[in-house]
């Protein structure tokens, strides 16, 4: 990133956390929740976007990392972290089992095949209630023993920027070229030496992990987990955040998942009118700007300060 | 033959689409430093066979050799690593990657390669083409023409021993097509092998060393293109088109 984006960035972020022990409570848990969605976002983006694989199975591998970490710690009496290591670990094994089940599809029938695999998590969630106590949620062990939502804020905040440097230099690395070229031409991919097979099953574990993080983090945060969290409405609700942002890149999808998370918020006084209407942001997307409503401003903002055109290869 | 190392060997190679005959105890060997015309009728098997012979398609039957080993079951990127490139009969790129990005990939695959230095060559790659000037266009917005040299920059990049080239000249303006011939003749001098499928007769016998001629899957003639033209077999399954 050039010089002045790069110090925009930066003095942005260094506000927001300084005075973040000044924000009101509610719209600190707000921020909470969009830091949570902004992983899920990022990594759904690397996923759907670099590598072209719609799945609308990342809410389920969310839920997967969170229950997890919540049944471990309560069986075993295990450190929350190492409950959450756990459950990110079990995604990124899951993912990579539904990658190399999903090796020989694409298209609608990989987003119809992790549908169907998000649908059969959430109803053994929900039936096994002997041992995730069903529909009534599981209580999970709360993080942090604290008065006041600060220290969730600066872990989720850490967690942010840790996942976003992962994958940020995971797709500016050459893998991250085979990954765009695997979603440009399969058949050429391979042709031109690219491992597919090896690499559609790292996305998905990469992916999934990250999502298993943040369902780690939600889980013992709100300290409740419901099978409600891998559904096919959380699913929509991420995918508008990613789609509307900006699917192709990480900071888009990111900046896709704070404004929108915030605007459920903002309107919240319109109850179920929400949803259209962010349905209606998503059909506009893809009828104006399939690359995003975020993308050309950010596509100008990292432009800030350059001279001329020398764009180095395989950067975005 | 002339007893030049073999670089890619198919024996025995059977393939069927159901009840159409695609390849029938096909025999064919690639030698270092050939320049093969590869021709036959519409449907006569020639792109099934470079699938088979670059991993995208599994035999029925019968046996593949890159380099004398046997590589039946590996996947098509083993056969690009060990350095068996092919451009595709429809221009197959990344359309909205850059042109020098499209050259990156397969730059990159390769072992201990380092960043810098697949940069430049990459670069030099586009100067050979005549290509400098598009390095930063999205692929897909390049003219046709443009994209088949592309694809051979692709396969170049690879730094393969042989490159099967599924009609590079279909398509292309006569004077780019002149330029495209020009540049295999000099990457053949250089060292490279290439087995090139084309209907365009005059630029394959412009070409080419050494004719194959395929009919309903099986091999008819295979020699220097002067003893296969008068090769009466050959003329009757042109003729029986």
């Amino acid at each position: 990133m050039r010089p002045i984006p790069l110090a925009i960035v930066v003095l942005l972020t260094a506000t927001s956390l300084a005075t973040a022990p000044l924000y009101n409570s509610y719209w600190m848990h707000v921020a909470i929740i969009a830091m949570m969605f902004a992983i899920l976002a990022a990594s759904w983006s690397l996923l759907a976007g670099y590598v072209g694989l719609f799945s609308l199975g990342h809410m389920a591998m969310a839920s997967i990392g969170g229950y997890t970490s919540a049944l471990l710690v309560k069986w075993y009496g295990i450190p929350i972290p190492v409950g959450m290591v756990s459950g990110t670990v079990m995604t990124l094994a899951v993912g990579a089992g539904i990658g190399w089940i999903c090796l020989r599809m694409s298209g609608p029938y990989l987003a119809i095949f992790t549908l169907g695999f998000a649908e059969i998590i959430r109803i053994i969630l929900s039936s096994e209630d002997q041992v995730t106590n069903g529909m009534a949620g599981l209580r999970v062990t709360p993080l942090f023993d604290s008065a006041t939502r600060l220290p969730y804020f600066y872990l989720g905040f850490v967690f942010l920027a840790l996942s976003l440097l992962l994958m940020g230099l995971m797709v500016r690395s050459r893998w991250g070229l085979f990954l765009r070229a695997i979603r440009e031409d399969e058949q050429a991919a391979a042709a031109s030496g690219v491992a597919v097979a090896r690499f559609r099953i790292l996305a998905f574990a990469i992916a999934s992990a990250f999502a298993g993080l943040a369902g780690t983090f939600y889980g013992h945060y709100i300290g409740i987990m419901t099978p409600s969290v891998g559904g096919l409405d959380l699913m929509a609700v991420l995918v508008v955040m990613t789609v509307s942002g900006g699917i192709e890149r990480l900071p888009t999808a990111v900046g896709g998942a704070f404004v929108v998370e915030f605007l459920l918020e903002l309107l919240r006084e319109y109850a179920q009118w929400r949803l259209p209407i962010f349905g209606a942001i998503l059909l506009l997307t893809m009828r104006f700007a399939r690359n995003g409503l975020l993308t050309p401003f950010w596509l100008q903002f990292v432009r800030l300060g350059k001279v001329r055109d020398d764009a180095a290869p395989g950067i975005q | 033959m002339s007893g030049s190392a073999e670089l890619v060997r198919g024996a025995g190679l059977n393939k069927h689409y159901g009840g159409i005959v695609a390849n029938v105890d096909m025999d064919f060997t690639v030698e270092e430093g050939d320049l093969i015309g590869l021709i036959g009728p519409n449907g006569s098997g020639k792109t099934t066979l470079i699938n088979i012979l670059t991993g995208h398609l599994a035999p029925d039957s019968g046996e593949i050799f890159v380099g004398g080993q046997r590589t039946n079951g590996r996947p098509p990127h083993i056969y690009a690593a060990m350095g068996v490139a092919r451009s595709f009969q429809v221009t197959q790129l990344f359309g909205r990657m850059t042109v020098l990005e499209n050259l990156l990939v397969p730059g990159l695959t390769r072992r201990h390669s380092r960043r810098e230095a697949v940069v430049r060559h990459a670069r030099e790659t586009l100067e050979f083409l005549h290509m400098g000037h598009v390095e930063q266009l999205e692929a897909k917005n390049l003219s046709g023409g443009q994209q088949k040299l592309l694809e051979l920059g692709r396969c170049l990049m690879l730094e393969p021993s042989v490159l099967f080239l599924d009609e590079p000249f279909a398509g292309v303006h006569p004077t780019l097509r002149d330029e495209l011939i020009l540049r295999i003749q000099e990457l053949h001098q250089q060292g490279r092998t290439f087995v090139v499928v084309d209907h365009d007769m005059e630029s394959i016998l412009r070409l080419s060393r050494r004719l194959v001629v395929m009919a309903r899957g099986s091999k008819i003639a295979d020699g220097p293109p002067a003893e296969v033209q008068a090769n009466q077999a050959v003329l009757a399954a042109y003729v029986g088109l």
